[in-house]
């Protein structure tokens, strides 16, 4: 069996919106293929073990956000990670943390980010909050629609470096251009938060075989496509 | 012309309570109806993210014991009906009560505190709850700070939660406050310091689920304060140090804690405490919580949790070998269900869960990742419908009041 850790990084600070779902996530999937998959939770104080073939990030607040990217910089074990091709899957503030720059607070106080992915985040003229969906770039199929929940105060614009994740189809995602997420290499950011690898099992499963660099059987769950099937119909029923 | 602004109210709401509608009606004629309904009267409110109903009819039925066991003095928004309309409505039901006890939505306590001159003041906790609304949940303590400091010297005496440090922050600014150590045990909503958002610290944390541990900043001086009232071992200890057995006939951990700080605002409202406990034992089924209703031949006991710290606390509580929990996502429960993921529902394992309300699919898919046996049935009449053993139902806001409805409870 291959072992596998997926790291769940400072859960106390980025886990606001059960954002540690995504890593309950992946490890079941792991196991359910036979793999020795592990989680490890780290909080902020602790080291990132250098030994995690994924790493988490979830949501949080403004004073949660800055406490997390200051010790994430002291800690320096993400870009260690990113380094030797481990996957970074960062959701809603997290996103925004591994980007160049993000701003909090009412004065608008522009926060140096962790500079994984070439992305920057402002405060957007109002709250984005409700079912968002995305149409995955480079997929085709059912699987290629994202269904999720966002809520964010931040809009982000992506630089040279980092291509976009998805297309909002329902909602407001990125926000500027109507690209939702960012990518570059193997670092993903998404504003959907909590489980959005619950209700989205091919991009589990993209971010798995990112990790692992091979192929991995499809693992079909009746629950999992009712879910999306709602999720879908009710996010489109809203928009129309 | 009534129905027209009865509708325009009922959607302002998003509860859909006929109590609420009622006080919105009477708010829109007169905005100063609620003021005027709290002149003369000694005020209480209760506040908090869990437990402000319970905690709000224990308060009641301390006071009911102590000052007036007719009750005829005593008024009480018992329903749960919170906001500006529910509380309105209920004073205007007995005008002439000298005793307001009144349960209150967080948003609403800065407001009471500035309209109502309450010389107590309950909080309870404050847990992420309904986040799609609430996404800064410090924006709302900081409201309690700043009403109470407003206040000074006219403010109520507040009656707070030494475990939760948004509440002792919050509380700081009151002319008086009588800590109460709950032994909370959910920490999780509490990782950063309000005061200057460095991480918090915890001694000895218990992890058999016994104490969250004392808690104080790593940076400045916020710490938890020493407590006067204390749970302790599941008994109530006063400010004079006699301990109670609490005796409760409502279950659970939690309501120790509630009935704590009811206790501590019952003696500020002049009942002795061994008075105020004897009130407390005769509360069963606040508004519908832990009652026992009948769906057909099916008999159910019916639990309300609300986010995951409410959940935390229920899913101990739910015994039966067939649970049925109900998950909404109207505006009263929170149009966010991301919060399923935080709740253990993995200690339902060998048990069968039947997962139902609108957002029951969501529960079925964090049920399989649990890997927790379960069946969907989104209609509450169909999983509810021919039990043969008693069930525990575990609901948030919107069906636990239509459950309430269906079991005539
Ligand atoms: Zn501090």
């Amino acid at each position: 069996m291959t072992a596998v850790e997926v790291v769940l990084v400072y859960q106390s600070l980025l886990g606001i919106y059960g954002d540690r779902g995504n890593a309950t996530v992946l490890t079941k999937r792991l196991q359910w293929r036979g793999y020795d998959a592990r989680l490890t939770v780290v909080e902020a104080g602790d080291s990132l073990p250098d030994s995690g073939q994924v790493y988490l990030l979830g949501g949080g607040e403004d004073a949660a956000q800055v406490s997390a990217v200051k010790a994430l910089r002291t800690d320096g074990g993400l870009a260690r990670a990113v380094d030797r091709g481990a996957v970074v899957f960062a959701v809603c503030a997290g996103y925004q943390i591994i980007g160049n720059s993000f701003t909090v607070g009412e004065h608008d106080e522009v926060i140096e980010g962790l500079g994984l992915l070439d992305v920057s985040t402002t405060r957007g003229p109002a709250r984005a909050v409700g079912e968002i969906v995305s149409r995955w770039i480079g997929r085709d199929g059912e699987d290629a629609l994202l269904t999720g929940f966002e809520n964010h105060g931040g809009y982000t614009s992506l630089g040279p470096g980092a291509k976009p994740l998805a297309r909002v189809e329902v909602g407001v995602g990125n926000a500027a251009d109507g690209t939702e997420g960012a990518v570059a290499g193997t670092v993903i950011g998404t504003y959907p938060h909590g489980p959005v690898l619950a209700r989205n099992p091919a991009l589990a499963d993209h971010v798995l075989q990112l990790a692992l660099g091979t192929e991995l059987a499809p693992l079909p769950r009746p629950e999992i496509e009712e879910l999306r099937r709602q999720r879908l119909v009710a996010a489109f029923r809203r928009s129309s | 012309m009534a129905g027209s602004l009865a509708a325009t109210a009922s959607r302002l709401l998003g509860r859909g309570s006929g109590t609420a509608i009622k006080g919105a009606v009477m708010l829109k004629v007169d905005p100063q109806a609620l003021p005027h309904l709290l002149v003369g009267k000694h005020l209480v409110l209760v506040s908090g993210t869990n437990g402000k109903t319970t905690t709000t009819h224990f308060l009641a039925a301390a006071v009911r014991a102590g000052r007036d066991p007719s009750g005829a003095s005593i008024v009480h928004n018992a329903d749960g009906a919170n906001l500006h309309g529910g509380i309105t409505a209920a004073l205007s039901d007995k005008p002439k009560a000298t005793w307001a006890i009144i349960e209150t939505d967080e948003r609403v306590v800065a407001d009471l505190i500035r309209v109502g001159a309450p010389e107590v003041l309950v909080l309870l906790n404050f847990s992420r709850d309904q986040l799609d609304r609430n996404h800064e949940i410090k924006a709302l303590g900081r409201s309690w700070r700043d009403a109470l400091a407003a206040a000074g010297g006219d403010g109520p005496v507040v009656v707070a939660n030494a475990d939760e440090p948004l509440v002792v922050w919050a509380a700081q600014t009151a002319r008086q406050v009588v800590w109460v150590d709950t032994a909370t045990t959910w920490t999780q909503d509490a990782s950063l310091c309000p005061q200057c958002g460095a991480l918090l610290v915890r001694d000895q944390p218990d992890q058999t689920g016994g104490h969250g541990g004392r808690w104080h900043c790593s940076d400045c001086e916020l710490a938890q304060p020493e407590a006067t009232y204390r749970v302790v071992d599941g008994r109530i200890v006063d400010a004079d140090g006699n301990s109670f057995d609490p005796g409760l006939q409502v279950p659970g951990a939690f309501n120790v804690s509630n009935a704590a700080c009811a206790l501590a605002a019952a003696t500020q409202l002049g009942v002795d405490s061994a008075t105020a406990l004897a009130g407390m034992r005769t509360v069963t089924a606040p508004a519908g919580r832990f009652a026992t209703a009948r769906f057909g031949s099916t008999t159910a006991r019916l639990l309300l949790a609300k986010n995951p710290a409410g959940w935390a606390e229920a899913l101990p509580l739910a015994q039966t070998p067939e649970v049925v929990l109900a998950i909404d996502s109207a505006a009263a429960d929170g149009r966010d269900v991301s919060w399923l993921w935080d709740v253990e529902y993995e200690q339902l394992a060998g048990r069968t869960v039947i997962a139902t309300g609108p957002r029951a699919a969501d529960l079925a898919v964090r049920l399989a990742y649990g890997e927790v046996e379960h069946r969907c049935l989104p209609e509450l009449a169909d999983a509810l419908a021919g039990h043969t053993r008693p069930v525990d139902v575990i609901a948030t806001y919107t069906p636990f009041q239509r459950l309430r409805k269906l079991g005539g409870v």
